[in-house]
């Protein structure tokens, strides 16, 4: 153990890359403070006012949250059986997770412009249909909040998948064999056992998720409505076409508070549902 | 009959190529305490997971109280199991968890009430229904365990080594009262271990497996006095194990010769066939080997003290003899005993009922 716990000494220069990272990160909160508040005539909130007075914005935040949201669940309740499939089938787990991962491989942009070809006005699905008489003009699945929710979700599910099934694994699997020689039933035992013992997990899924998606750019931008826009394009927007960093700044502190509203709500509801396990 | 009978006929088990039990036939009289005692590896827990469903048996049958095992889910069998590790369900506190069986089955809340606080009573654990399972010890872990498998009133409850996590003292105690638990409720139970003593102190019956097979079953007194093989007597107990060659065998004795010696030994004592000329083991209890007074019909030898171990009351002496090192068991309050220091020669005899004979067929 000599040496373990101590760093040896004439290393500490390796700790260099890390407090470089750590200086830039507190360099840009400063700057990005410095821009919020700081007016033509010193501590100033009027970029907040800028944000705060119109009521179009107010749209923008609503839509941002319920977005995260329903993208949050979604993705937890899509992402729940296949965790439970990779933990259930061990021998097939190393090759579906690849499955599963696969797709981060691919930038995410073509990945977004993937489910234009799917979803578009001449899309697949909508070709499909008609070809098949279901419908006479096409579906509005994109440029819109739908589009957004299915591209977001489709980009976050892997997140949930992971963070549920690594709970799932950490279940002792002697507890369903308690449960059955005490008379329950998989589904039972599912119910009573795996779903309450897994549910840290699938909350960990939803907070990964809804967090990415409340700062979600590319995919909002490419399969959103032109007129719906959420806070981080609108971010984006202030950043690369306004030039308005001061704006921007309070932008993304706005998004900063609203997202540890959202995340405090769900650590709430965690502690409601959850009941604590003592392992 | 009473309830909570099992018949294992012929029973065998292969995972892949590797055969773990073999031929295993064995009947469990409803209402015993039935120990299955083996070193790990022996088949002894597979056997377990067998009659309770968690695994299907390749070849042979197990009945329960008559009725044929086959394909029936281990939530369909009359049975109760402790684990190992307990499988304690970690969300849920001390009366949920024994309540567990009753709610799947829809019992009514004022008889689960009822009966959780009868069985948490049995366990001696009165009083702790809303404690979580983290904030219980490893006995009272234990007992939860044993009270959420034996609230649905099993024919039969399989335990599966559930006292090997606990200190000595803790497992002698609980071994007490597992002992009056079954007592009281006539309920059969299978229990798993590999620690001689505690199948010794438990069991009405001692079912010794080795390699897959059973090896032999009887009360603790018959294991321990008769064994059945050299495995057995070398497993329950300590033994002293000497090997030899059977010189002559006549209606009431059969002569050995170890190391040059011969030895007369009873017939009653020979395992197996005798005849002469083939090679055998011959075995004795260290408390048959007696360093005090003198016996007509007994081994008499000379041997060097090479160890001495006070043990409280007893005397354990390993004496260099012709024969070879044996151990002797003896009370340490005899004057004699009390005189011996290593290294001192002493007389020793063994008399020649205590032997047992294994003669290699």
């Amino acid at each position: 153990m000599r040496g373990a716990t101590s760093a040896p000494r004439g290393l500490g220069w390796l700790l260099l890359p890390a407090l470089l990272v750590l200086a830039l990160f507190l360099g840009s909160v400063a700057l990005l403070l410095f821009h919020a508040f700081w007016g033509k005539d010193g501590f100033s909130l009027i970029y907040f006012r800028q944000i705060l007075d119109r009521a179009d914005y107010h749209d923008v935040f609503l839509r941002t949250v319920s977005i995260a949201a329903i993208v949050a669940v979604a993705a937890a309740v899509l992402a729940y059986p296949i965790a439970w499939l990779l933990w259930r089938l061990p021998r097939w787990r190393n090759l579906l997770l690849v499955i599963v991962l696969v797709p981060w491989l691919v930038s995410l942009v073509v990945r977004t412009y993937g489910w234009l070809v799917i979803l578009g006005p001449k899309g697949f699905l909508n070709e499909t249909l008609k070809w098949a008489g279901v419908i006479q003009s096409p579906l509005p699945l994109i440029f819109n909040d739908l589009g957004v929710v299915i591209g977001l979700t489709h980009v976050l599910m892997p997140f949930s998948v992971i963070a549920t099934l690594s709970v799932l694994l950490q279940i002792d699997n002697r507890l369903e064999e308690a449960s059955e020689s005490l008379g329950a039933g998989g589904f039972e035992t599912w119910r009573r056992i795996v779903l309450p013992l897994s549910l840290p997990g699938v909350f960990t899924g939803l907070g990964i998720t809804f967090l990415t998606s409340m700062g979600a750019i590319v995919t909002p931008i490419l399969l959103g409505g032109i007129r719906q826009k959420m806070a981080g394009t609108q971010i984006y927007q202030e950043v690369v076409y306004n030039f308005n960093m001061s704006k921007a700044s309070a932008w993304a502190i706005c998004l900063l508070l609203l997202s540890g509203l959202g995340l405090a709500l769900l650590r709430a509801l965690e502690a409601a549902l959850v009941p604590k396990a003592d392992r | 009959m009473s309830r909570g009978t099992i018949s294992i006929t012929g029973v065998g088990k292969e995972f892949g190529t590797a055969t773990v039990l073999d031929g295993v036939d064995l009947a469990i009289e409803g209402g015993s305490f039935v120990t299955l005692l083996g070193p790990s590896g022996c088949g002894k827990t597979t056997l377990l997971r067998l009659i309770a469903g968690f695994l299907e048996p390749s070849r042979g049958t197990i009945a329960i109280d008559g009725a044929s095992m086959q394909g029936v889910p281990p939530r369909r069998r009359p049975l109760g199991m402790v684990f190992q590790n307990l499988a304690l369900f970690p969300h849920l506190d001390v009366f949920e968890n024994v309540a567990y069986g009753m709610r799947i089955r829809g019992t009514a809340a004022s008889e689960i009430a009822a009966r959780v606080s009868r069985f948490l009573g049995l366990v001696g654990l009165a009083g702790f229904e809303r404690r979580r399972i983290g904030q219980l010890s490893g006995g009272q872990k234990q007992r939860v365990a044993l009270a959420r498998s034996l609230a649905l009133e099993p024919a039969i409850l399989l335990l599966d080594e559930p006292l090997s996590a606990l200190d000595l003292q803790l497992r002698r105690q609980l071994q007490v009262e597992l002992k009056s638990i079954q007592r009281q409720l006539a309920t059969t139970f299978v229990f798993v271990t590999h620690d001689q003593e505690e199948a010794t102190m438990l069991s009405d019956t001692i079912v010794v497996m080795n390699g897959g097979h059973v090896q032999q079953v009887g009360t603790p007194g018959e294991i321990y006095r008769r064994p059945a093989s050299p495995f057995v007597a070398r497993f329950v107990g300590d033994i002293n194990m000497m090997d030899g060659r059977i010189e002559a065998v006549d209606a009431r004795s059969v002569s050995v010769s170890v190391a040059g010696r011969a030895i007369s030994v009873p017939r009653a004592s020979v395992v197996g066939t005798a005849s002469a000329g083939h090679a055998c083991q011959l075995a004795c209890r260290p408390e048959s080997v007696r360093l005090e007074g003198t016996q007509a019909d007994a081994l008499s030898l000379e041997g060097r003290v090479t160890a001495l171990h006070r043990l409280g009351p007893t005397v354990k002496a390993v004496l260099d003899t012709p024969l070879g090192p044996l151990t002797a068991l003896a009370m340490a309050d005899t004057p004699h005993v009390a005189e011996l220091t290593e290294g001192k020669t002493a007389r020793l005899f063994v008399p020649s009922d205590t032997f047992t004979l294994f003669a290699s067929t």
